[in-house]
């Protein structure tokens, strides 16, 4: 059953070795509390996408526990309550735009009516119209964004994650996509978000954690860590925690 | 939240991608399949005449149905599955909510589908054109399922340990179609000398060529509990090999 009085996520000493050796998360404690704006902030390499991998059990964590609104994350409930955007673009090379939405909402439970329907939103909502029945090798780079956020959107998720999403997207998709979001969190979705935008990070999340070598170095929201690291801009932040 | 309704949406997936590339996946296999009856069977046959009490013709369709769909229902599953995971779509079904189990036969689905599509218009146009009876259909039923299922669990097996297009490819054609030109698709192991007729008996394919024989024609070069028996041998534990890679994560999850 869903709870709303448990956190989004909660991560108790993740830990995650990768098969040659690369330490890329280590006993990770992270509290991200439902309905949050929460960025995750840190250099190429730092460990965010093995967090989010480890998060939405793709890939096998070395130690610790990861809860979903409380429940165990490789739970079948867990996972109907995420909705991920990888930084990679993962579209399936035979399905037209429409039916890479419809089927993901098979995969995740959505009865075909309803898939159908939502499907229809999506294609609206991303402007995807023009392009419902061309499959996604056919599709512009920025094309292929949007349907992977619409993708990751399809099912209702409860907590949204988003591995750097307007990566080499225009200003003009991202102001679209930022305002989308906004009114999905203004609706009481979790939205987990990483980026390499800091001034993006600082204007839309309500708190920020910091990581460097798969460890969490700070949390807190933007204006604290600006006191509590003595800095003008949250970019003047970063700079000082990854130095330090 | 019980998974099924993702599982059906899978094997629906799997079976889209077979139907829209119907002219590779089906037509092609089967016009092949079949230039082999017609080519072989017609112009051997006129030499050959009878091999176990039917025409040559007849003899070698059994044997080209069952290599039909056994290469079918493995290239299928190990190009779906490697291309999944080089593309990294595999995760959009390896994040969903779905148990393991569901996720292996979902997938196993468009093999076994593309296969038995291949194998009935195999069938059909071999009772048309050549004649071939069916004498055991229910023989012939689950001599077809157990290979199908074999073959499809195998080429998810590969799919998943493929590192490259090639390995699954190789497999196909250094492993499986040799075992197959030497599995009594083509003679009756009875017409081999010494030793290769002993031989012949630890070859895999012979047995389930002599199962799907034998549902056809009512006879083969094995016994038929002994050939669905080890036919069955290998299908339960390729098919249990699959879901643990599922289970475990081993290979799909770094
Ligand atoms: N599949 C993998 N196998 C081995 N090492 C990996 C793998 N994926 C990532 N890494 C390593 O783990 C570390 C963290 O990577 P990643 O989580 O992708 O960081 P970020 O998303 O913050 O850029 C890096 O050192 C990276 O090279
Ligand atoms: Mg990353």
């Amino acid at each position: 059953m869903f709870r709303d009085d448990a956190p989004a996520l909660e991560t108790r000493g993740l830990t995650k070795r990768y098969d040659d050796g690369t330490l890329a998360v280590e006993g990770f404690d992270l509290t991200v509390p439902a309905g949050a704006f929460f960025g995750l902030l840190g250099p190429n390499g730092a460990g965010k996408t093995t967090l989010i991998s480890a998060i939405c059990n793709l890939i096998r964590v070395t130690a610790g526990e990861v809860l979903i609104f409380g429940e165990p994350a490789a739970s079948l409930e867990a996972r109907s309550w995420v909705g991920l955007a990888e930084q990679d673009i993962n579209l399936d090379r035979f399905l037209s735009v429409r039916e890479t939405l419809v089927y993901h909402g098979g995969y995740f439970g959505m009865p075909r009516a309803e898939a159908e329907q939502r499907a229809d939103e999506m294609i609206d909502v991303f402007d995807l119209r023009a392009k419902e029945r061309v499959r996604a090798p056919k599709l512009s780079g920025g094309q292929r964004r949007r349907l992977l956020l619409a993708r990751a959107l399809m099912h209702h998720p409860r907590l949204v994650i988003l591995d750097e999403p307007t990566a080499g997207v225009d200003f003009e998709l991202r102001q679209e996509l930022w305002r989308y979001i906004r009114r999905l969190h203004d609706e009481g979705t979790t939205i987990l978000l990483t980026t390499h935008y800091l001034e993006e990070a600082e204007t839309l999340c309500e708190e920020i954690a910091l990581i460097r070598d798969g460890r969490l170095i700070a949390r807190d929201s933007a204006a604290n860590l600006r006191e509590n690291y003595s800095a003008a801009t949250l970019a003047d932040v970063y700079v000082k925690a990854m130095a330090g | 939240m019980t998974g099924n309704q993702g599982l059906v949406w899978l094997a629906r997936r799997e079976t889209l991608r077979v139907s829209k590339l119907w002219t590779q996946t089906v037509l092609a296999p089967v016009v092949s399949s079949l230039l082999f009856i017609l080519v072989f069977g017609l112009s051997l046959g006129e030499r050959i005449r009878q091999v176990s009490d039917v025409d040559y013709e007849v003899f070698i369709v059994p044997g080209l149905v069952a290599m039909a769909m056994v290469q079918a229902a493995f290239a299928n599953n190990a190009s779906t599955i490697f291309q999944a995971r080089s593309d990294g779509y595999v995760n959009d079904v390896l994040s969903a909510p779905m148990h393991p189990w569901q996720v292996t036969l979902g997938y196993l689905v468009g093999g076994v589908v593309r296969a038995l599509a291949i194998g009935v218009s195999l069938a059909v146009a071999a009772i048309v054109l050549v004649g071939v009876p069916v004498r055991e259909p229910l023989a012939l039923a689950t001599a077809v399922i157990l290979v199908v299922v074999l073959f499809s669990a195998l080429g998810t097996v590969v799919g998943i340990y493929a590192e490259t297009w090639d390995h699954t490819t190789f497999i196909a054609n250094i492993v499986i179609l040799p075992l197959a030109f030497v599995g009594g698709t083509f003679y009756t192991i009875d017409l081999l000398p010494s030793p290769w007729e002993e031989l012949s008996h630890f070859n895999p394919v012979l047995y389930l060529v002599s199962a799907v024989r034998h549902g056809f024609l009512g006879t083969a070069d094995v016994n038929i509990w002994l050939a669905l028996g080890v036919t069955a041998a290998m299908t339960v534990p390729a098919y249990l090999w699959a879901q643990y890679l599922f289970t475990s994560g081993k290979r799909l999850k770094s």
